[in-house]
């Protein structure tokens, strides 16, 4: 059904067009102001992925030529899964991963529930304390790589006068105690942030929920294990998440501290991923890479937001 | 009764300041640097007492101020990065906290998973093509990029602001037959300018953070503080006490930031989706 309207319509009629293109214009509305966000997003996240997923057939140093070389196929997908540094950067940014999501966890809660004991003088310590939060994880990367210095360091100074012995080529030097040494750095700066966000959920848990459990005889283990932890559960799942994703991203404190050394012992997925396309300049081969990791990282944020934020928004 | 618990309030205390301690002090323990003459930065045992000089400061921001444009270049990009994506994310905050928006929910998610997707993946596609299309090492590459965080995030933290602005008074102009837009920009915008500011601010910080997309985007001229501090490795001898000062520079407006918005604090770091 179209409009003529090279003719005068009769007064209804006009009376109802209008209504019609009004609430047309209603319903639209709301789209009209989601749309420019969601299209530039768009624009700069499946512009650059597609891109990707072209340049991972071929064959394309750029260091040897400004366009592809030569169509291979699946080749660079073979190459990234078989070549000797992506098992164990994988390998590698699990370990990082899961031992620092729980650690931050673990203690981000010990130190939310010593919070939770609102002494005089709590506030003041809980705003100092969200402080490494707040900094640049590239600049944490700086104050940690001052601290472990070899000879002279702040670290290797306190561990010597413990008597805790030393790697020879220091703390980011040996193979064995470099990536817990990354690990540490981002304790420091994510431990408060759990901590803090901890404490603010425990907050909100009404106090005769626990003095009822206490009562009843919970033990103060019992009472947090069964009636203050599962209350806070959202928030508890939702720091676990974001903990998790952004360890598994972590490329800013390896660039600053070992640079995937010594040896591949600190490659993570993402160093992997720069030191292949931005420093030898293997388009091919790093966006093949890309195109692994985007898939790993969506089924995670897939398996996350399904748990996790199935009823958000 | 009243004896245990004050040892146990001792006890809390003790633990407090250990904690306070560990997390506090490597920060302390880098602004000295930035003020300590260059003998005293690796002697054993540490040094804590030493005359303040101002040396690293002002060879790195007065003269010959190496990090003074890289500071501003900083500014640059974290200020222009907020201002674009204001007018993106407040209209579509506004609708999909107003609107039953179809697939609102699955539009919340796709901006939430933007937050949790590793940077580094996008930069080397991002490279190639701000190369193609000669836009590297320009802000307005690193600007535009840094939307994929400031507008999802933005989105989530301003959307949490509008809920809590009732509808009462929107609802009474629509029926005084007021549009949209003027409900919007007279009623709405006012009441939630608290909450622009302080989503503001924040998307201040984490553009300022970034370090990906400078590190990879950034030519010479326009490149950000961190990635100019960055520099300081390459060369043969590191001068600790300068990269002390630049990196103290860096960090400083967070934390002033972040010490201003105390109260929406973990709002702020949940994505407005714990109200703290």
């Amino acid at each position: 059904m179209s409009l003529r309207l090279d003719r005068p319509l009769p007064v209804s009629a006009r009376l109802a067009w209008r209504a019609a293109l009004l609430s047309r214009r209603r319903r639209l509305f709301p789209y009209l102001l989601i749309a420019p966000s969601v299209v530039l997003l768009l624009l700069l996240i499946a512009f650059p992925l597609f891109f990707a997923l072209k340049n991972s057939f071929y064959f394309w140093n750029m260091q040897m030529s400004p366009m592809p070389l030569g169509f291979v196929g699946l080749g660079n997908y073979g190459m990234a899964l078989h070549g000797p540094v992506f098992m164990v950067s994988l390998m590698n940014t699990l370990v990082l991963t899961v031992s620092g999501t729980a650690l931050e966890v673990v203690f981000g809660l010990a130190i939310a529930l010593l919070l939770c004991r609102e002494l005089p003088g709590m506030s003041p310590a809980r705003a100092i304390l969200i402080m490494p939060t707040t900094i640049a994880p590239i600049v944490v990367g700086f104050l940690f790589r001052y601290m472990y210095q070899p000879d002279g360091g702040i670290i290797p100074w306190l561990l010597s006068v413990a008597h805790i012995p030393v790697p020879a080529r220091g703390l980011l030097g040996s193979p064995i105690t470099a990536l817990p040494s990354i690990v540490l750095a981002d304790m420091w700066e994510w431990t408060p942030f759990c901590a803090i966000i901890f404490y603010a959920a425990l907050l909100g848990v009404p106090h005769e929920v626990i003095e009822a459990a206490r009562l009843d005889g919970a033990s103060a283990w019992a009472t947090l294990r069964h009636v203050r932890l599962p209350l806070i559960a959202r928030p508890l799942a939702f720091v676990t998440m974001l903990r998790f994703m952004q360890l598994f991203n972590t490329f800013d404190l390896v660039l600053v501290l070992t640079r995937g050394g010594p040896g591949s012992s600190t490659f993570t997925l993402g160093y992997m991923l720069y030191q292949q396309g931005l420093v030898d300049f293997n388009i091919g081969l790093a966006s093949a890479m890309t195109w692994i990791i985007v898939l790993i990282v969506n089924i995670f944020i897939t398996l996350f937001v399904f748990f996790v934020f199935k009823d958000a928004g | 009764m009243a004896v245990k618990s004050r040892t146990a309030d001792t006890l809390a205390y003790l633990a407090l300041g250990v904690i306070l301690l560990i997390f506090a002090g490597p920060i302390v323990w880098f602004i000295l640097l930035a003020i300590r003459p260059a003998q005293t930065v690796f002697a054993i045992p540490p040094v804590l007492h030493f005359t303040p000089t101002l040396e690293a400061i002002e060879a790195t921001f007065v003269h010959p101020g190496t990090n003074l444009p890289q500071l501003f270049n900083s500014l640059v990009v974290a200020v222009c990065a907020v201002a674009l994506n204001l007018p993106l994310a407040f209209p579509a905050a506004y609708a999909l906290s107003r609107f039953q928006v179809r697939g609102r929910k699955n539009i919340m998610l796709w901006y939430l998973g933007l937050l949790m997707a590793p940077p580094i993946a996008f930069l080397i596609p991002y490279f190639v093509l701000m190369s193609h299309i000669g836009l590297n090492g320009t802000y307005l590459a690193m600007v535009l990029i840094m939307q994929t965080i400031t507008i999802p995030f933005s989105v989530w933290l301003m959307k949490s602001f509008v809920d809590d602005v009732p509808t009462e008074l929107e609802e009474a102009a629509r029926v005084d037959g007021a549009a949209w837009h003027t409900v919007i920009l007279r009623i709405t915008l006012p009441l939630v300018r608290p909450g622009l500011i302080v989503t503001s601010m924040f998307a201040f910080v984490f553009a300022w953070n970034n370090a990906a997309f400078p590190l990879v985007l950034s030519s010479q001229r326009t490149e950000t503080l961190p990635i100019g501090t960055l520099g300081y490795f390459a060369t043969a001898g590191v001068t600790w006490t300068y990269i002390g000062a630049a990196a103290v520079a860096a960090m400083l407006p967070p934390m002033l930031i972040f010490l201003f918005l105390d109260r929406y604090v973990v709002r702020g770091l949940t994505f407005g989706s714990i109200k703290g």
